[in-house]
């Protein structure tokens, strides 16, 4: 009887405190003439919202580029974290600490480092000022943590599974899609997301390879942002969340440490 | 910080070209036989043009009345791409003809002027002579020195104007009656109302250009530094400069141990009363930030009875643009009367005309002088004859990297 009270009290307190930073975001991008040491704005504008949604400002472009960078970044990414996360969870093999290190490497050293001799190589391919070629280099920061949390999951996952289907005659195909991927799903889902929200924020490598013609999200916020133009820069801001809190909802439920996917974090 | 960004990209480039790159290709030259041939091939090009995407209303202004009539008038599609920096574009032109992509660049138009402009044409990065085959050339002033000159380097049709500017003093009125409008008065002003002062730390753009109104005061004129660079010189005469400097800056915001970073982090102070002046390299620039609700209605602004700064402003053509026709098209629109009125329209952006506008016809004229000019912007009359001139872009760096020296770290 005593614990529920107390139970909410923590939630209520987690909710204000995820949504209390946004406040002065949503008040800054209704204002008009804000200045110290008025409290609340002295007036109220639309103005930031209708310049965000002007189609001179291209934040349409922008959010589009910026989902189909980040779903296509999700998605290889995934395409390498799935075998690559296998080998390293469920088998023991010569060099595995080496692998292991190589494949962390762009978490330890930054990615900006390398990117510098990839841009040369990609001007040479034609990659340079291309969506592909953003999305490539977005795999930098972007493949470690799909592959960490996808070997995390293989670790807890028992593949005599696949045997028994096996066993009871199913085909391989048939196996991978109602034994493996239903059972590694939620660690899919996870992987997705940071993924998905890694690529979503990334800015200068986003900036150097596609060379300001891939215009997203980011790159819109940071030059309005250095523009000063406060209220602007907080419409466009929340416009920049919003995706990425819709996509941290819908995948929340596997986000609840009660399953496979964030069960065995350091048997990595 | 984002100067040693910049200069370690192009070290990096620098390297990776001495390792594996091949040799750039000369710029050809213009192989056109009238304009009408280059209307004709820049149909249906696109043009991504490079600027600096600072300020809104600009970036409103090229995405939406500048591309629209391009799409309709000559069937070319305008991709601005927003710079935070305009050596951005100039290093990522740089980068391509290490990497030898000579043929095939990115860049199709850069918004530029001053250091950028000499940079690129020392390193044969730009396109040209193509200025003086623009049909709306003919509005231009071409043998005004202001125009041929760019930060006193000869222009050589390498850039075709684009627009002018004026640096401004700005102050609120409200809090201000009466502003000091000589260099002298400003500076007893400062000492009489400590706290109350500040400038953007040069290299900010806005904060040399303060910094050399400064200077020319201190060093009793600019007129003996419109010659190429003289270190001796420089030693010698602008001590007095940041003598001057050190002695206003025990009165300045937070008693001058620190200075705002950027022009839009000076705004902000401004804005919120912290401190009561500001300044723009833009006399349409303060009206605009009234309309937008950045800055109080009373704010209005000033230029010195000893002149402020003025200069203009650019467009060029990398070497390696391949639609090179569709962006001298875009260029010579935006020389054209009917661009040139619309951008100096405050509800647009304000900006000065390129175009001498006495060389206009008679109804044009008179479109111009009947232009709002919002509240705070002066008139022409107000400003005209208070423009100094810029010094070559090796003082200007030489004072860049003195000040920290002698002033910040002081």
């Amino acid at each position: 009887m005593i614990k529920n009270p107390l139970k909410n009290l923590g939630r209520l307190a987690i909710v204000l405190g995820v949504l209390a930073p946004f406040v002065p975001l949503v008040i800054w991008s209704f204002s008009f003439r804000w200045f110290f040491p008025a409290v609340l704005p002295t007036e109220w504008s639309l103005r930031p919202w209708l310049t965000v949604f002007a189609p001179q400002t291209r934040v349409w472009i922008a959010t589009a580029n910026s989902l189909w960078i980040g779903f296509g970044t999700t998605f290889l990414s995934i395409l390498i974290g799935i075998p690559a996360g296998r080998a390293l969870g469920l088998h023991q093999f010569k060099g595995k600490t080496v692998v292991e290190f190589l494949i962390l490497a762009p978490t330890i050293v930054p990615a900006l480092a390398a990117a510098f001799g990839i841009h040369i190589m990609f001007i040479r391919y034609g990659l340079a000022d291309t969506r592909l070629g953003v999305i490539l280099v977005h795999l930098i920061p972007v493949t470690p943590y799909t592959v960490l949390i996808l070997s995390s999951v293989f670790a807890n996952y028992n593949p005599d599974y696949e045997d028994q289907a096996r066993s009871l005659g199913a085909n391989p195909l048939q196996v991978w899609i109602y034994v493996t991927i239903p059972a590694i799903l939620p660690g899919i889902m996870v992987a997705g997301l940071f993924a998905f929200i890694i690529s979503w924020s990334q800015y200068i490598l986003t900036l150097l390879i596609g060379g300001g013609q891939v215009l997203t999200l980011p790159v819109l916020l940071f030059s309005f942002a250095t523009s000063g133009d406060s209220g602007l820069t907080a419409a466009l801001s929340l416009v920049f969340i919003a995706p990425a809190v819709i996509f941290l909802l819908l995948t929340s439920r596997y986000l609840t440490g009660q399953n496979a996917a964030l069960g065995g974090f350091g048997r990595v | 910080m984002k100067k040693v960004f910049s200069s370690l990209v192009i070290l990096l480039l620098a390297i990776t070209a001495c390792i594996g790159g091949e040799e750039g290709a000369v710029t050809d030259p213009a192989s056109y036989n009238n304009w009408e041939d280059v209307v004709e091939e820049a149909r249906g090009q696109t043009v991504n043009w490079y600027m600096w995407g600072g300020q809104d209303n600009i970036n409103a202004w090229v995405t939406g009345y500048v591309a629209d009539n391009l799409k309709e008038q000559y069937d070319i599609t305008l991709n601005m791409v927003p710079v935070v920096d305009t050596a951005d574009a100039v290093n990522k032109v740089l980068g391509e003809k290490q990497a030898g992509r000579d043929s095939d660049g990115s860049v199709d138009l850069i918004w530029i002027n001053g250091e950028n402009f000499r940079t690129m044409r020392q390193g044969d990065l730009l396109y040209g002579p193509w200025a003086d085959d623009l049909p709306s050339g003919q509005f231009v002033n071409w043998d005004d020195a202001s125009v041929n000159t760019d930060l006193g380097f000869p222009v050589d049709f390498y850039e075709s104007p684009y627009g002018k500017a004026q640096f401004v003093m700005i102050y609120d009125s409200a809090k201000i009656t009466d502003p000091p409008t000589t260099m002298d008065g400003l500076i007893e002003w400062i000492q009489a109302n400590p706290g109350r002062f500040t400038y953007p730390a040069p290299p900010d753009f806005t904060g040399t250009a303060f910094m050399l109104h400064m200077c020319y005061h201190a060093t009793g004129g600019h007129e003996q530094f419109l010659t190429p660079f003289d270190q001796a010189v420089f030693d010698d005469a602008w001590a007095a400069c940041w003598a001057q400097l050190n002695e206003i800056e025990p009165f300045l915001w937070r008693d001058g141990s620190t200075y705002p970073e950027s022009h839009a982090q000076h705004d902000d102070l401004f804005a919120n009363g912290e401190v009561w002046f500001n300044m723009a390299y833009n006399p349409a620039e303060a009206s605009s930030k009234v309309e937008s609700g950045q800055f109080p209605e009373t704010t209005r602004t000033f230029v010195f009875e000893e002149g402020t700064l003025a200069n203009t402003h650019y467009v060029a053509i990398p070497y390696n643009s391949p639609n090179k026709a569709a962006a001298m098209v875009v260029a010579n629109f935006l020389l054209s009367p009917e661009a040139q009125l619309s951008k100096a329209d405050t509800a647009n952006w304000g900006d000065r005309p390129a175009v001498d506008v006495n060389r206009l016809p008679a109804d044009q004229q008179t479109a111009f002088n009947n232009l709002p000019r919002g509240v705070a912007t002066l008139s022409d009359a107000e400003l005209a004859p208070f423009r100094l001139p810029e010094l070559q872009a090796d003082w200007r760096v030489a004072a860049e990297r003195a000040w920290e020296t002698f002033v910040l770290r002081e």
